[in-house]
């Protein structure tokens, strides 16, 4: 019995020793600086000064103001539309080259090029859009050549309409891979034995092939919800200014040495995001389907 | 005369260069178990498959219940198939995964009338009380009734089976070899069962099917198969006879064995000399034996339950068996790396050779 005790005992001790690295930078790096932001959060802001007195000032300022509460809402709406547009684009791909191309050499040269536009930087594949999309950009000269169209289309660009068509391009293949992943892993026989059944596509797709790529879908979408509401470039880049994302306060606040407002958006992003993450997981139990 | 059920006609397969099913002709009847037997890359699978549909053969038709069906798409044909790694689905569980096939909506069946049927192949595979548990909570034994129940309540006239005891440990596969066997007696449907192994074969099938290298070689009932196999190439794959390579001319065959008075011989490509493994005595290299005998030496034996297996060596290397049933009294014990006369009855052999008729 004492035996076995000590044997625990040791074992516990080893464990904590194995785990103490990951613990230690996780709370350098990642617990203090979140508890940092959230005390900063309160501090009380004068123009060009920051003290450490706790006041209220920042939050009531911040849910006082409509410009503010509206950029949270316009972070929300943009994030949806940009989860569902990556998600409507990103699932017939997957769908295709994980399941439908039987070659594996083949799916794996397609999923590269997939990839290949992260060879370039983010700011460059960001402002590849203006070109494409301006009054005079290539979108609308070929729409004015084939004579689709006769005035150019200027809702293209600097708009919100700029910011979800280069954000969905940008984040799609984040979805593709996961769900791509999920799908490459379906045993054929499967897809088989229901058609021996008697299946048709569509009962074999939305009984099936749908939720076993399920996980995949939700890992997708959590890379894509994490980097979309965090985003700022993007919206910077292609809307002229006139989509302000949550992201987007935080460096002006920052850049004005507002400190305690980027706190405060800071952390009701942060929640924002945990709670989009918790969401998600909820719907698959991740660990025993990965 | 029974009806037949499916038939084949000339069926070939290629994949590339390679000959999957050579011309493959093939008729079965209704209410039989049916065993198709051969190694691996014989066709066998491939053969299952182009009854079931998955396949498309290049040439020969495919008769299921009169009805010429090669290009009816699987789903359409009302064949059941039962998967070696049983294919089932993994986020269903046990009940779901049984009553998959009948939620379609062309039956229009009710949810009661789903549930009722589900339950009752549940019932008759034998898996009652575990209708909720996901199918990667129960053993490989009862996955194996789970796919067994969702091909069986689709009422199919033909179940095929790939290898489906291939997954199972040895035993297992001889309790679930009772279980099918009798599942198919209460439905009366044809079974068709796909197996590498010739025990399986012989012991399940009320007709055994030996493929090789894509063609249908013998077909008869197993004491057929086993009594006299058609050409050197069953024996061989039977695993039961010791073959001897030689000559045959007239009523004489010569081998290593010296010469050996023929009675019967049947015709092949090559001349083989086959002898039972259970047919073969052992004599002290002293002896003078009364018919054909082999100088081997004693390697080692196999306790195999009911028989001992033992094992020579003739001097050119090439290994004979000589299987002892343990029902026949008290087994001989023999010396390792001694010599003995190995001999038998040459009424027993079996003999293909070019020449016979």
């Amino acid at each position: 019995m004492s035996d076995t005790l000590t044997i625990e005992k040791r074992q516990n001790a080893t464990t904590r020793l194995l785990l103490a690295p990951g613990i230690i930078w996780m709370c350098l790096f990642l617990v203090a600086p979140i508890l940092m932001i959230v005390y900063v959060s309160f501090w009380t802001q004068t123009t060009f000064t920051i003290s450490p007195e706790p006041t209220l000032a920042s939050w009531k300022q911040f849910f006082g103001s409509a410009t503010y509460t509206g950029s949270l809402w316009t972070t929300i709406r943009i994030w949806l539309i940009v989860l569902t547009t990556t998600f409507l684009v990103g699932y017939p791909t997957a769908l295709f080259v994980g399941l439908l191309i039987k070659s594996k050499t083949l799916s794996t040269i397609l999923l590269v090029i997939c990839v290949i536009p992260f060879w370039t930087s983010f700011l460059i594949r960001v402002l590849a859009w203006r070109p494409m999309l301006g009054k005079e950009g290539a979108v609308n000269i070929v729409l004015m050549k084939l004579g689709i169209i006769r005035e150019p289309i200027e809702v293209l660009l600097f708009t919100e309409l700029s910011v979800i068509i280069g954000m969905t391009q940008i984040y799609c293949v984040f979805m593709v891979g996961p769900i791509a992943f999920m799908l490459a892993r379906i045993d054929r026989n499967i897809i088989e034995a229901a058609r021996d059944l008697g299946a048709g596509f569509g009962r074999i797709f939305w009984k099936i092939i749908f939720p076993l790529s399920l996980p995949g879908v939700v890992v997708g979408s959590i890379f894509v919800s994490v980097m979309v509401l965090g985003e700022f470039a993007t919206s910077g880049a292609l809307s002229g200014r006139k989509v302000n994302l949550l992201g987007n306060i935080i460096v002006t606040q920052v850049g004005s040495l507002k400190w305690a407002m980027a706190s405060v958006v800071g952390v009701i992003l942060t929640v924002v995001i945990g709670i989009v993450i918790a969401g998600f997981l909820r719907i698959v139990d991740l660990k025993r389907e990965l | 005369m029974e009806t037949a059920v499916f038939r084949l006609e000339g069926v070939t397969k290629r994949y590339g260069d390679l000959v999957a099913l050579d011309n493959a002709t093939l008729s079965a009847g209704e209410n039989e178990y049916i065993s198709f037997l051969g190694p691996s890359g014989s066709g066998k699978t491939t053969l299952l498959r182009v009854i079931a549909g998955f396949e498309q053969p290049e040439q020969g038709r495919v008769y299921f219940q009169g009805r010429d069906i090669t290009n009816t798409p699987a789903h359409e044909r009302g064949i059941g198939f039962v998967f070696q790694n049983f294919a089932l689905f993994p986020h269903l569980t046990v009940i779901q995964n049984i009553g998959f096939g009948l939620t379609h909506g062309k039956h229009g069946l009710s949810a009661a009338e789903i549930d009722r049927r589900s339950r009752e192949m549940i019932d008759l595979v034998g898996l009652s009380g575990m209708e909720d548990r996901g199918v990667d909570q129960i053993s490989g034994g009862q996955r194996q009734r789970v796919a067994l129940a969702r091909t069986l309540t689709m009422q199919p006239k033909l179940v095929l089976l790939d290898e489906p005891l291939g997954a199972l440990d040895a035993n297992l596969r001889g309790r679930m070899r009772n279980e099918l066997r009798a599942i198919r007696e209460r439905l009366g449907v044809t079974f068709v069962h796909v197996t590498g192994s010739e025990n399986e074969a012989l012991a399940m099938g009320d007709r055994v099917v030996v493929l090789d290298r894509g063609r249908i070689i013998q077909s008869g009932t197993s004491d057929q198969i086993y009594d006299t196999p058609a050409s050197p190439d069953v024996a061989h794959f039977l695993n039961r006879f010791n073959m001897f390579d030689g000559t045959l001319s007239g009523n004489q065959f010569s081998g290593v064995f010296g010469t050996a008075p023929v009675s019967r011989a049947s015709r092949a490509d090559r001349d083989v000399y086959a002898i039972r493994y259970d047919r073969m005595r052992v004599l002290p290299v002293s002896a003078t034996p009364d018919g054909p005998a082999v100088k081997a030496t004693f390697i080692a034996a196999e306790y195999l339950g009911s028989s001992i297996m033992n094992f020579f060596e003739a001097s050119d290397g090439h290994v004979i068996e000589m299987e002892h049933h343990l029902s026949l009294g008290a087994p001989d014990s023999y010396e390792p790396r001694q010599d003995y006369l190995l001999t038998w009855n040459p009424e027993q052999a079996i003999v293909f050779g070019r020449e016979a008729a």
